[in-house]
């Protein structure tokens, strides 16, 4: 039951969002035949006999709402159509971008994660003694950092002053270390508050005065009893952050040259290609929504109590 | 208590923490340059001197001039007013109509709470710059279009708190007791719910200010921001990108500036936290 509303609302969602994205040739001002030849060819007095053949070749001149229903088909199949710029398939480039982005957000949120859970637990152990407030200042101040200057300023230490990795490019593993780098930072630092925050909790709850007066040393205490418990925050965090970066490394993207889906969608932007902008869109959007049910789903698995929770409210 | 947490209780520090005494001090201080800027200025911050471009720190620039030869400490105290006041702008609009449509949300509840709530999730799915990106795609690039377009991305944070706090404050007994004497709705909402709810309200939007001025350099560094000839932080450091090895002062002085007044407004945002923590 929970299942089915829940992908009910998935698919509502995505057929709302579908509509709206299928609108936005039409939501900015003039015409969509005259703007695709304009991105094409970037003449602006256009030769009318050629706008009518356009119109008519793309079918711009049907009513709305059977224009909608065609694209929502070919849609559905996978098909947004071809890009107004590179004259390739939407959805072959949203495919390639996407893959390199997953892989660079998923380095940097284990980056972030494994750095995150030692230096919050280490946190929470020292509650409120130097090593605390240090931990938690410096990495309250990391969120403040722009990563379009800790970009360049990595750049100018490790490309081009020690020449140890290069500066832009996709082309392997060296060339992730920088990118990887510079998304992890803001991550690792809400994940280090959040694993200090619940793992005082933890360190707090009787469990863990009851295994220490078992008898359990203090390292072996905190391993099994408390990053375990105080881990399900930092996983739920990992899933809406994973669904943020899959669209959210534009300026990262960008300034190292990752043929990604951030910079798919700046250029798309940029250029005013429709059908890429249209195609990320939904595909974005289908997958944030789709991480979130997971999420979600698991969850209930994981967590008995929760659905009781789901039940009553 | 804890086997582990043998340390006596934190005492109770009265007065202002330091956060909120070093965050606001500094922040008070950045206002009051930019506002004072037009009068600080050494320089024209347009104007062009090729002769002397590129010039070192020290001198008559106190901080070197740029690629064109403008001085770039000028542009700086000059950049930072747009920066500023297009985040705190933005922030403010965001916060009131985010807040208001949590509370809406909250108190009528049913379908239309349902509807905000997945309207939520979808923009929340998107990092508010993707939003504002697509947005100033659509609707252009001016002042009025970049604003519309971070405050959409902006509202649902805002709501998403507004909305829990106002279900927590409405389950109180004192509320309860204020519609037993039979008070009318707005008259609770005002005198019970904002009032209450404003304290964790502030401290959300003033963390969220660095974020907002993040974007908007963001969104600036990547030309959808503000156009030239006005500069802002962001646009000041994507212009100087090129010539990192040759000057790396450009690059690091517009972002060091984003970098100190988002960490101002964060302390404060943190420093508002603590003393809610410590009344409660």
């Amino acid at each position: 039951m929970f299942l089915l509303k829940r992908l009910g609302v998935l698919a509502a969602t995505l057929l709302v969002v579908s509509f709206v994205a299928f609108l936005i040739p039409y939501l900015t001002p003039g015409d969509p035949a005259r703007k695709i030849l304009r991105a094409r060819v970037g003449d602006l007095d256009l030769d009318p006999a050629a706008l009518a053949a356009l119109r008519q070749r793309y079918g711009l001149d049907r009513p709305l709402l059977v224009q909608y229903w065609d694209w929502l088909g070919n849609a559905v199949r996978g098909d947004f159509g071809l890009s107004y710029t590179s004259r390739t398939p939407v959805v072959e480039m949203i495919g390639h971008a996407l893959t390199v982005t997953a892989m660079l957000a998923v380095t940097a949120l284990l980056i972030a994660i494994l750095l995150a859970v030692p230096l919050g637990a280490l946190a929470a152990v020292r509650h409120g003694r130097p090593a605390d407030t240090a931990i938690t200042t410096v990495t309250q101040g990391f969120v403040a950092i722009p990563e379009y200057w800790l970009a360049p300023v990595l750049i100018l230490v490790f490309a081009l002053q020690l020449g140890a990795l290069p500066s832009a490019g996709w082309t392997g593993p060296a060339s992730m270390v920088l990118p990887c780098l510079t998304l992890a930072l803001r991550p690792m630092s809400y994940f280090t508050q959040v694993t200090r925050a619940s793992m005082i909790d933890v360190l707090e709850s009787p469990h863990m005065t009851a295994a220490r007066a078992r008898g359990l040393p203090f390292g072996v205490a905190m391993v099994r009893h408390g990053i375990r418990n105080a881990l399900l925050p930092v996983i739920t965090l990992f899933s809406v952050w994973l669904a943020g970066l899959l669209g959210g490394s534009v300026v990262v993207e960008v300034i190292f040259s990752i043929p990604g889906m951030g910079r798919l969608m700046y250029e798309s932007v940029v250029n005013n290609d429709v059908p890429a902008i249209q195609a990320s869109i939904v595909c974005l959007v289908g997958l944030a929504v789709l991480i979130t049910t997971l999420t979600d789903v698991v969850y209930r698995i994981v967590n008995p109590t929760v659905r009781s929770a789901h039940v009553s409210a | 208590m804890s086997l582990l947490d043998e340390r006596p209780p934190t005492l109770a520090k009265p007065g202002w923490p330091p956060s909120l005494v070093i965050g606001g001090s500094l922040f008070a201080l950045t206002l009051l340059v930019l506002l004072l800027a037009p009068w600080l200025l050494p320089f024209d911050p347009a104007a062009q001197d090729l002769a002397n471009r590129l010039a070192p720190a020290g001198g008559a620039h106190l901080l070197g001039t740029d690629h064109l030869g403008r001085d770039v400490l000028s542009r700086l105290l000059d950049g930072g007013r747009f920066s500023v006041s297009i985040a705190a702008i933005t922030l403010a609009i965001s916060a009131v109509t985010g807040t208001l449509i949590g509370i809406v949300c909250a108190r009528r509840g049913g379908w239309l709470d349902e509807l905000v709530t997945r309207i939520c999730d979808v923009l929340l799915a998107f990092p508010e710059i993707i939003v504002a990106m697509f947005l100033v795609a659509i609707l252009g690039t001016n002042y009025l279009t970049l604003i519309l377009a971070l405050v959409i991305g902006g509202w649902t944070p805002f709501a998403r708190l507004a909305r829990g706090v106002t279900l927590e404050i409405e389950s109180r007994d004192f509320v309860e007791a204020a519609r037993t004497l039979g008070c009318g709705k707005w008259f609770i909402v005002f005198r019970h719910i904002l009032p209450n709810a404003a304290s964790p309200l502030l401290a959300h939007a003033a963390l969220r200010f660095g974020h907002k001025l993040i974007t908007v350099g963001a969104l600036s560094y990547l030309g959808l921001g503000v156009q030239p000839p006005d500069a802002d932080w962001g646009s000041m450091l994507a212009a100087a990108q090129p010539y990192l090895t040759r000057d790396p002062g450009l690059v690091l002085y517009p972002g060091l500036a984003i970098f100190l007044t988002a960490l101002s407004v964060t302390l404060i945002g943190q420093g508002i936290n603590v003393r809610r923590n410590r009344r409660a």
